[in-house]
């Protein structure tokens, strides 16, 4: 089991390398660095640009070949990822966004996808009872909410609940505030600004695992095998709960680890309306900037996400299903 | 079954068709019975209703409303809804109105050109590799796989702030991102449709592969591309949603509904309305297609008992 999950591991790595790599060029054939110095008072030589942009590894007059070696054996060797055009290390912008992004990211996947199992198994137990019709008609609408509707919608919501109540309950902008000392207080600040970004990304993504939890369970409710485990006493719930449920979480858990880029994607479109200096800000920020190293950064970032995703998956399945377990 | 595969829209999936078979007029009769189970799903009508009347509105009201889409009323800059303009007007006086449909249009027809591209290419891909198999079909999953991997979102962002905000060069990049996931899920589908005897019986006959992609397997999973074709819509009015929200996608003077939204974000506060309608007229589109999607399932789907017994 530990040798297959090295195995698929190493492939989720040898993919992930080879993507970051074809973003490096994809990056460079769609931004020019070198914008970034022309037209500033007083103007700069072509020499004096030259001399900021060489050091940094993003002058064109390089041979791409050669720009692409420097910056692969700078992360390969020294894990160093390049700085951007104005001359901050692209390592130290994502040491703390990463964290920031990542809370929020798979903070959401979490409940969405905890959320999404236990209303698909609640629905499924009742086809077409009013409990499934009314879920059904709930996940078919907030599915469709764009991100950014729900989102500022929320905003909207939480900044009429703070002056209706006259404190300030939730943040709508920011991952924190400054100054909040000790552990109990930055945890309820942390919170304070964690709920509703997280409220807006789980709103839009449980349903996906509802409606597939729902209907994967439906071809399983009826199956011999659970009727078997009904014969032998066990009540509805409990074998559904025992049975039926392992064998149909399995494709949940491929689907959600292929939903985590859908979720990073939201998650930019979520910091942009909360204002939180994550990766997605940062995203933003290195393509109005021309900054092609934090460009790969954050595509390396999103493609490790989605690999975590999938290994996680893999986990999962191989805990679930025992046939895996003896291959 | 040799009629029913001309028609793309016409057969259920895969599974036996025991229901459409005992009519006995049988191109008519299947429509009707189409039809008569999506009119029973009534959500799924008032989708319809909503996205008709959606479309119509966005076609009509750029053409008979007194303000052009970039026309500035100096009068009123930044005034709530009024007789005058009926959903209030933003900081530089465009009347909201026009160009909340006009934003709708452009949203709209991105959306369905993409999906139809999108739809398009991946039921050929999706089925070539499941019929073909060996070599070609590993080649195009490990191709999938590896689209999945890298963050489309972030190529979307490159190509349309390059091109300014071109909306058909967006759209011609939605639909290279796009394709990959839907020709996955078509190729799950299709594996089990090449197992089926017509396909043998069309192999033995000497009917080149390529011909019985398109005239065997593909008419056989219409319906699923119907039902994704709907989805797609959803889900490229959301990513161009998404890209023009954050000014990498439609620019000024172009509008969209993302663009609208984002200029509505900065002043939800000072100015709602400037949000409020262009996110109710994106949400009762993506919703209505929702709605439609699933009615459709019900509809063609012969297995599903959602719609009641046809």
């Amino acid at each position: 089991m530990i040798k297959y999950l090295v195995r698929r591991a190493l492939g989720w790595l040898l993919m992930i390398v080879v993507a970051t790599n074809v973003t490096y060029f994809l990056a460079w054939s769609f931004l020019d660095p070198r914008s970034n110095y022309v037209g500033r008072k007083p103007p700069l030589t072509p020499e004096q640009i030259e001399g900021l942009l060489g050091p940094r590894n993003l002058s064109e007059t390089t041979p791409l070949i050669e720009r692409w070696w420097t910056w692969f054996s700078g992360i390969i060797f020294r894990w160093d990822w390049g700085m951007s055009p104005t001359g901050g290390s692209v390592n130290s912008e994502i040491a703390y966004r990463m964290w920031v992004s990542a809370e929020l990211v798979l903070g959401a996947t979490v409940i969405a996808t905890i959320l999404g199992i236990w209303i698909g198994t609640y629905t499924a137990s009742r086809q077409y009872k009013l409990g499934d019709r009314v879920w059904q008609a709930v996940s078919i609408v907030t599915m469709n909410i764009n991100i950014i509707v729900a989102g500022l919608a929320i905003v909207i919501l939480a900044i009429n609940f703070n002056n209706w109540v006259g404190t300030r309950v939730f943040y709508v902008t920011g991952s924190s505030s400054e100054g909040v000392t000790g552990f109990f207080p930055v945890l309820i600040d942390t919170l304070q600004h964690l709920v509703l970004p997280t409220i807006a990304l789980v709103l839009i993504s449980y349903a996906g695992t509802h409606f597939l939890q729902r209907s994967l369970l439906l071809d399983n409710i009826n199956a011999d095998y659970v009727r078997t485990a009904r014969a032998k006493g066990l009540t509805k719930p409990q074998a559904v709960r025992k049975h039926a449920l392992r064998t149909s979480l399995i494709p949940v858990a491929t689907q959600v680890a292929f939903s985590i880029p859908a979720i990073f994607t939201g998650g930019i479109l979520t910091e942009t309306i909360f204002a939180w200096q994550g990766m997605g800000r940062y995203f933003l920020t290195t393509i109005n900037n021309n900054d092609v190293h934090g460009v790969v950064a954050v595509a390396a970032f999103g493609a490790a996400l989605t690999a975590i995703g999938a290994i996680l998956a893999d986990i999962a399945v191989v805990v679930l299903d025992p046939r895996v377990r003896v291959s | 079954m040799s009629t029913n595969m001309i028609d793309p829209t016409v057969q259920p999936p895969v599974g036996p068709d025991t229901t459409a078979e005992r009519i006995p007029t049988k191109q008519l009769s299947k429509w009707t019975l189409y039809t008569r189970r999506f009119m029973r799903n009534k959500p799924a009508v008032g989708g319809i209703v909503i996205f008709v009347v959606l479309a119509l509105c966005s076609i009509i009201v750029p053409l008979v409303s007194p303000y052009g889409v970039s026309d500035m009323d100096f009068l009123n800059l930044s005034t709530g809804p009024s007789a005058e303009h009926w959903f209030g007007t933003n900081a530089s006086g465009n009347d909201t109105f026009t160009q909340t449909f006009v934003g709708l249009q452009r949203s709209l027809m991105i959306a369905l050109i993409v999906s139809f591209g999108v739809t398009a290419i991946s039921a050929i891909v999706g089925t070539a590799a499941a019929y073909f198999g060996g070599r070609i079909e590993r080649v195009t999953l490990v191709i999938i796989h590896f689209f999945m991997v890298v963050p489309t979102f972030l190529i979307l962002a490159l190509v349309s702030n390059d091109s300014g905000g071109d909306w058909r060069v967006i759209s011609l990049a939605l639909v290279f991102t796009g394709w990959f996931f839907p020709a996955r899920v078509i190729w799950t589908m299709a594996l089990s449709l090449r197992e089926r005897e017509y396909i043998d019986a069309a192999r033995y006959m000497g009917v080149p592969g390529m011909r019985i992609v398109i005239r065997h397997l593909l008419p056989n999973i219409g319906s699923l591309l119907v039902i994704n074709f709907t989805l797609g819509v959803v889900a490229a009015v959301g990513t161009e949603t998404g890209l023009s929200f954050i000014g990498m996608g439609v620019k000024i003077p172009d509008v969209s509904l993302g663009s609208l939204i984002g200029e509505g974000a900065a002043s939800v506060t000072s100015a709602p309305w400037l949000f409020y309608f262009p996110a109710a007229a994106l949400t009762l589109l993506t919703v209505s297609m929702a709605l439609i999607a699933d009615g459709l399932r019900d509809a063609l789907d012969p297995t599903s008992s959602a719609g009641g017994r046809a």
